[in-house]
């Protein structure tokens, strides 16, 4: 083949150290599948470890959870359970969904809302609670995929009796002690609970238990309870972490240059 | 399989790559068999979202060949120091990766070097 040099073999070995290399120098370290990509992970560096640090407390005797954190909801909920347990609590439609889904078809990687859960996921989110004390709001950012808002009603507002059904659900909060306490129903089905495919219905109902333990770390504790597809409750634990100083959120639209949906076709000029 | 000028095909599946994604499913899109090496000027780059794409030409005596090589987020890239000019339309730059599934040329970059030599979009911007 004229003009064209084509390496027959590669030493395994020498294959092997190159992707080492590589991966220790700027891919991205998400392990969701396949080789490296270029560039670095999305989320921002995390804050150095501040063990004895003083969780910082408000005016008004709660927890201040402002800041800019990452991660705390991508995990797939079968990784956060005992081996087994999630599908266990499966109703068979839902097991038989879930275990049809393919990543490829996750709302999420074509860049819709992720849902309450996912909205703080591997990209940077920030935690705004408004008024900063007696706060009658609290506000999640989500910098990555449709980069958008989550709210959080904390002035004592019930739901409503029948809320049309959204991405994020109606959510109200309150506070027992240093935990806040997240309760969210009226959310509709056109999102994946996680990037695995948990299945779930209208009926879901979450309530989430918020606490920050250390200063660089946030608790989330999440019930979840759907009988319209799990014979049980649950409960699942994530983690986010605190961004180092100085990062922000940055501007990322997912919808303006997806080529997902065009997968590896020729490029056209 | 069409090779072009340039373009070097490793022969031999790659083993034991550890699994790595920024926003997609890289297995559905990329093929591990498919490693490419391209060189060539670049001539256009998208700094977009969710992923950057540069786009890379290649000539031999049957035409020219376009690449589509996508690379991780702008905000990602932009943490770690680099810009939308750290390579711009017409630098020269060998770019390895994997090509697509359905189109070798549609390929996702593993490392960038400059005609100079220089790593780009690896370690610290300016190494």
């Amino acid at each position: 083949m004229k003009d064209t040099r084509v390496v027959v073999a590669l030493i395994t070995a020498v294959t092997l150290a190159a992707d080492v290399l590589v991966a220790q120098r700027g891919v991205d370290p998400q392990p969701t599948g396949g080789a490296p990509r270029l560039g670095g992970p999305n989320g921002p560096p995390l804050a150095p470890a501040a063990p004895g640090r003083p969780v910082p407390m408000l005016s008004d005797g709660t927890v201040d959870l402002s800041g800019l954190w990452t991660d705390g909801g991508s995990a797939p909920l079968e990784r956060l359970l005992k081996p087994g347990e999630l599908k266990s609590l499966m109703l068979p439609w839902a097991l038989k969904l879930y275990e049809s889904r393919d990543e490829s078809l996750d709302p999420y990687n074509n860049c819709m809302p992720g849902g309450p859960l996912r909205i703080t996921g591997g990209f940077a989110w920030r935690l705004v609670q408004h008024p900063t004390v007696n706060a009658t709001h609290i506000f999640m950012l989500q910098e990555g995929n449709a980069h958008t808002y989550r709210q959080i009603f904390t002035d004592g507002r019930k739901h409503p009796e029948d809320p049309t059904p959204g991405w994020y659900g109606h959510s109200i909060g309150r506070w027992e002690g240093r935990t806040l306490i997240v309760d969210t129903i009226g959310l509709h089905t056109r999102f994946w609970l996680d990037s695995a495919g948990t299945p779930h219905t209208e009926r879901l109902h979450m309530v989430e238990r918020w606490t920050r333990p250390e200063f660089t770390t946030l608790r989330r504790e999440v019930t979840i309870e759907d009988p319209g597809a799990f014979t049980r409750p649950f409960t699942a634990t994530y983690t986010a972490r605190l961004a180092a100083p100085g990062n922000e959120i940055m501007e990322y639209f997912c919808i303006e240059n997806n080529q997902y949906e065009i997968p590896t076709e020729r490029p056209a000029r | 399989m069409r090779m072009r000028f340039g373009v070097v095909l490793a022969g031999v599946g790659l083993l034991g790559l550890v699994p790595v994604a920024a926003h997609h499913s890289w297995a559905a899109e990329y093929d591990m068999n498919k490693p490419v090496t391209v060189k060539g000027p670049v001539v256009k780059v998208e700094w977009t979202n969710p992923h950057t794409h540069f786009y890379i030409e290649t000539k031999d005596e049957k035409g020219t060949t376009l690449w589509n090589f996508e690379m991780a987020s702008t905000l990602s890239l932009e943490r770690a120091g680099w810009s939308r000019k750290t390579v711009q339309v017409g630098d020269v730059v060998t770019i390895t990766g994997y090509g697509g599934r359905n189109a070798i040329e549609r390929a996702v970059a593993a490392t960038m070097t400059s005609a100079d030599g220089r790593e780009l979009f690896v370690g610290k911007p300016g190494q």
